[in-house]
């Protein structure tokens, strides 16, 4: 039986197989480049953690990266104190000194922002800041994810309020490592507000799960 | 004009998919502050509109009229889900900065304009390069905005500093109100160039001057 193009069946069957055919080579796409997919988000955040604790930077070779981390990162069992919500927590011994790093996720302008914070367990220094995901707005809030605006939190003190303020400077970074404070992103001050909360919570974190040590 | 020629020549210049058809203007607010979204943007667009172009006029005489918007839909979220899957795992750099921007490319209207307009009434090779040409026709006009955007906005172009340190940025050419300026602009420069090319056309060309009768 032939069925006419503009036929209920023919509509039916045609918009059937045509969905089924391209969903089911997405999916075949989307299956093959899975391990890949998975092998990205590890290096990515190995990458993450050992930047943030000032061990690797963008000249790391990626072999590298899993040796260091492998052989200087301690995954720790405590994840969150009492207050806090740190998913993961790394320790690092450094020239001698204890360091820890929280990874936290927090909400963002369009969508939840995960980064790595290391500092020293009484959360008075930033060691490092590194965003791992984030869905800001390309070019405006996604430059959180740029090296200059990471770099700015290296070694930053923590004020006594136990912040770090993201606020309106320069738009090239702020240099003051004792000042508590940091530029934010130009045009994108809701950004950086939310940036300002992260760093907060991660610090209470760090704090929280130093103390308990 | 060859019908790869006459294609080439529209996407690029007559019936420009920016500046004629005024399509695809969402994007280009959106990511021309930065010269390297914007290229990943423009090869995304030119590759997701041709294969789009070229699958769906292999299949223009299977598609019932009824469905036709539906599987053109389908079609181009197709590509674009497969840009979005191979920059994921080959490129994560790129495809983390970008991030929601390749999926919104399935809303950019050039691809369902060259659907709708081209592909349905043309051969698949015809159509593949019509894909390619509106995809750079919107691509050299997307670069020349970020050219400006990048360099005013952030002193730099690719990330690479251009002017010293004693540049002051101009905050609003990072801001979307700049791309509407410059968009506009681009609109208004050419409109002029084209009617002024089109009235030359038109104009009948001098007839060659008749040398005055040599006096006696």
């Amino acid at each position: 039986m032939k069925l006419k193009k503009e036929s209920l069946g023919y509509v039916v069957v045609f918009t059937f197989i045509v969905c089924v055919a391209f969903v089911l080579l997405l999916s075949v796409a989307n299956q093959v480049t899975l391990p890949q997919v998975k092998a990205n988000q590890n290096y990515a955040s190995h990458y993450a953690v050992l930047a943030a604790f000032g061990l690797a930077d963008a000249s790391t070779p990626k072999a590298e990266v899993e040796n260091l981390f492998a052989s200087k990162i301690t995954e720790l069992s405590t994840q969150a104190g009492p207050t806090s919500a740190a998913s993961a927590t790394y320790s690092a011994d450094i020239d001698g000194a204890r360091y820890l790093a929280v990874r936290i996720t927090n909400p963002g302008l369009w969508g939840p922002i995960t980064a790595i914070l290391a500092a020293d367990p009484a959360a008075e220094r930033i060691l490092g800041f590194e965003v791992l995901e984030q869905q800001e707005t390309p070019g405006l809030g996604g430059r959180i994810g740029e090296a200059w605006f990471a770099e700015q939190f290296r070694g930053e003190k923590v004020g006594p309020d136990g912040k770090v303020s993201v606020t309106q400077g320069s738009g090239k970074g702020d240099p003051d490592r004792e000042n508590s404070k940091v530029d934010a992103v130009t045009g994108a001050s809701r950004t950086s507000d939310f940036v300002q909360i992260l760093v907060a919570k991660a610090l209470t974190a760090v704090k929280e799960i130093g103390g308990s040590l | 004009m060859s019908p790869a020629r006459k294609v080439f020549n529209e996407g690029l210049w007559s019936n420009n998919p920016i500046f004629v058809q005024v399509l695809g203007i969402c994007s280009t607010l959106a990511v021309t502050n930065n010269l390297s979204n914007t290229l990943v943007m423009v090869l995304g667009v030119t590759f997701a509109t041709a294969m789009g172009s070229f699958t769906l006029s292999l299949l223009k005489d299977l598609i019932p009229r009824k469905v036709r918007m539906i599987v053109q839909v389908l079609v181009i979220s197709f590509y674009v889900i497969i840009v979005d899957i191979l920059l994921k795992a080959y490129q994560p750099a790129i495809s983390k900065q970008l991030g929601p921007y390749v999926g919104l490319i399935i809303t950019n209207c050039i691809l369902m304009g060259r659907a709708e307009a081209f592909a349905a009434a043309n051969k698949p090779g015809l159509s593949f390069l019509d894909g390619i040409a509106n995809g750079l026709g919107y691509g050299w006009v997307l670069i020349s905005i970020a050219f400006v955007r990048e360099l005013l906005g952030f002193g730099t172009l690719f990330g690479l500093k251009i002017f010293g340190d004693g540049f002051t940025p101009w905050t609003i050419m990072v801001m979307a109100p700049s791309a509407f300026f410059l968009v506009a602009l681009a609109l208004w420069i050419a409109n002029i160039v084209k009617a002024k090319a089109e009235a030359a056309a038109k104009t009948p060309k001098p007839k060659a001057a008749v040398p005055a009768p040599a006096k006696q």
